[in-house]
């Protein structure tokens, strides 16, 4: 919606040029809330653990869809690896996971011999318990830093932040746009997931890595607090991802990225760096995307190099245009409405539909529903869900820019029958 | 005066069909120049070559008084060095209000770090609604620019090249698609623009040349086939054949 005052903007706090940032906190905060009191952690045990830990890690399937939509939403680039950066957030919070629950089992059970053991002991006795399973009993470098949380905390930011620098830097400075660099995000992300699928790969192949829900040190906590703590966690992630993004799209900035994505040319003879801007908002969306992954993994307990597949990042643009992109609550409210419901789907709870011989079952079936309601979205309603919104403030409160209300000059102006 | 833009030797070709052929061209600083010339004259391709649109195989592109070559640099950094272009179809960004539009092309530092922090300040919006004024949307300014008519486009491109402040304005066909009186706005434009800058008017139609009241060049065949004012330049044999047929 227009600003319809001549005040400078930046006098108004963010949260008040954008009253649907405060709606989406208020129902974000009521629902946290809710759920926290309804959990099994809580003793009400309305929630189920496991299905505290789907909604938090729908959460966190947000967060990834808040990056797509800044990066395809407002700036127009279709990048279809955004999974693979959310990847690679798991995988290094996961090896700090492993490392550490690992090395406390073989400490526990060396502890119990006669001599005390030497460092180069506990060393080889958790590499052999990681690595046994394909074949290794050694260390590989890429594990140097495993030991620390914060070097791998570190991690989950710098390691997709760099991939999506130096891939953005090529791509974009080659000028490479459209459905060219969505190619290429594709192959990017096969590459990875090839790469992971490796046994050399340092990773631990398709086996991944697992037992990520069992906090090191926390054995005696339940996972029913776990499982809440994590919820919490995404939600916070959630709500300061959102503050962000809004803010990011609040000002000039975001004029300048809508206007790449309509029309880069005409920036660039504005005198603006188009491949920087490019690379920013690439860079940050795949740094939010590594967050959202670290958040997301100990929740699901396992990554493995299949999560990193093209067919995820596919995913999450389907949730982004079903929810409406170029709008941020819409990202939000796809992600949500489609993961949940794909959960409620192949999670074998929905009745079969019976349609004369055929007999639908929706584990197989929903994949096919879900492309059918892609294809009817990008045909039919290409605002998405979000698009609703628009219509419901439409009616309430028509938007004519500013255009005169009546014939003549003389008529009541738009601005004046606001105020 | 100085000269602001200097074009020597320059030739390019697209698959063999030699669009610019040995093309010279000098504007000086604050100057007013029109350029016409038939069909494939290489008119917009000398705006794409100066814009850094197009790379040309060989000659010289200097521009102030430095003679920074231009050749070499980006389509973003010859904007930002004082280059402004405004294109034959009205390209504003239609999706954002006026206001938008001309706040985006004020002169601002363009990093993308400094364009994220940058908040306006009120002198930034006073230098908006004046230019509003100037370009006559100031009914319009929180209008959507798709919402405009196709006239209104063209002026508030006009308007996001003036909040620019380039040293050298190339514009082309900018009277296309208006009507009378929209025409005579838009030469006022122009011409009120050549006051603090120079400015090259690609053009077709030779009334609206004659209103602009400059100095001429004729381009043909990718060369410069005469230069001078507009009765001087119609007298010439050589264009009255280009543009009558032989």
């Amino acid at each position: 919606m227009s600003d319809l005052t001549l005040s400078p903007p930046a006098r108004r706090a963010l949260v008040l040029r954008h009253p649907s940032v405060l709606v989406f906190l208020a129902i974000l905060a009521l629902f946290t809330l809710g759920v926290t009191l309804l959990s099994e952690g809580m003793g009400a045990g309305v929630i189920s653990t496991s299905f505290i830990k789907t909604l938090g890690k729908t959460l966190c399937f947000c967060l990834v869809a808040l990056a797509m939509d800044l990066v395809w939403g407002y700036c127009g680039i279709l990048s279809l690896g955004h999974m693979a950066f959310f990847g690679l957030g798991g995988y290094a919070i996961g090896m700090w996971l492993m490392y550490e629950r690992t090395r406390q089992i073989v400490a526990d059970s060396l502890a119990a011999a006669e001599l005390p053991p030497t460092a180069q002991e506990i060393s080889d006795g958790i590499a052999s318990q990681i690595f046994g399973v394909v074949g290794a009993s050694e260390f590989p470098p890429i594990w140097s830093l495993a030991h620390s949380l914060p070097l791998q905390l570190a991690a989950v930011v710098v390691v997709p932040g760099l991939l999506a620098l130096v891939f953005g830097w090529l791509a974009f400075r080659s000028r490479v746009t459209g459905v060219y660099l969505s190619i290429l995000t594709q192959a990017m992300t096969l590459a990875l997931s090839l790469y992971l699928f490796q046994n050399d790969s340092g990773l631990r192949g398709n086996n991944g890595l697992s037992g990520l829900q069992n906090l090191p040190g926390l054995d005696h906590v339940p996972q029913a607090w776990v499982s809440l703590w994590f919820f919490w966690a995404s939600a916070l992630a959630l709500g300061a991802g959102y503050l962000f993004c809004a803010w990011l799209v609040s000002g000039k900035f975001s004029s300048v990225v809508r206007a790449i994505r309509d029309d880069e040319a005409r920036v660039r003879f504005l005198g603006y760096p188009v491949e920087a801007f490019k690379l920013v908002v690439f860079t940050l969306t795949a740094i939010l995307a590594g967050i959202a992954g670290a958040l997301y993994y100990p929740q699901a307990g396992i990554i493995n190099p299949a999560e990193v597949a093209p067919i995820a990042s596919i995913y999450l643009a389907v949730w982004v245009a079903i929810g409406g992109r170029g709008r941020l609550y819409g990202a939000v409210i796809g992600a949500a409405f489609v993961s949940l419901l794909s959960t409620w789907f192949t999670g074998g709870q929905a009745p079969d539909l019976v349609l004369g011989p055929l007999r639908i079952q929706w584990v197989d079936w929903w994949t096919v529903l879900l492309g059918l309601s892609f294809v009817a979205v990008t045909l039919f309603a290409p605002k998405g869900i979000g698009g609703l919104v628009d219509l419901i403030g439409r009616i309430k409160n028509p938007d004519r820019h500013g255009a005169d209300l009546g014939p003549d000059a003389g008529a009541l102006r738009e601005r004046e029958a606001d105020q | 005066m100085t000269t602001l833009l200097e074009v020597s030797g320059v030739s390019v070709s697209f698959d063999g069909f030699r669009a610019i052929n040995n093309l010279s061209f000098q504007i000086a600083e604050g100057e007013l120049r029109a350029v016409i010339g038939p069909n494939g004259a290489g008119k917009t391709t000398f705006m794409d070559i100066v814009t850094g649109k197009t790379r040309p195989d060989e000659g010289r592109v200097t521009f102030g008084e430095k003679s920074v070559s231009l050749l070499s640099l980006s389509e973003s950094r010859i904007a930002q060095l004082g280059v402004g272009r405004k294109f034959q179809r009205p390209t504003v960004f239609e999706d954002q209000s006026v206001a938008d539009n001309l706040m985006m092309a004020l002169k601002k530092d363009r990093n993308p770090f400094a364009v994220l922090l940058f908040r306006p300040r009120s002198a930034d919006l006073d230098r908006v609604a004046e230019l509003a004024g100037e370009i006559g949307l100031s009914g319009a300014l929180y209008r959507k620019a798709g919402e405009l008519s196709h006239g209104q486009k063209q002026w508030l491109e006009i308007g996001m090249l003036l909040a620019q402040e380039p040293r050298l304005l190339l514009v082309d066909e900018p009277a296309a698609g208006m009507t009378l009186a929209e025409r005579e706005h838009t030469t006022d434009l122009l011409k009120e623009a050549a006051r603090t800058r120079a400015v090259v008017v690609v053009e077709h139609d030779m009334e609206f040349v004659r209103r602009l009241d400059c100095k001429v060049t004729v381009l043909h065949e990718g060369s410069v086939l005469a230069e001078g004012s507009l009765d001087h330049v119609t007298g010439n044999e050589d264009v009255i054949e280009v543009y009558l047929g032989r």
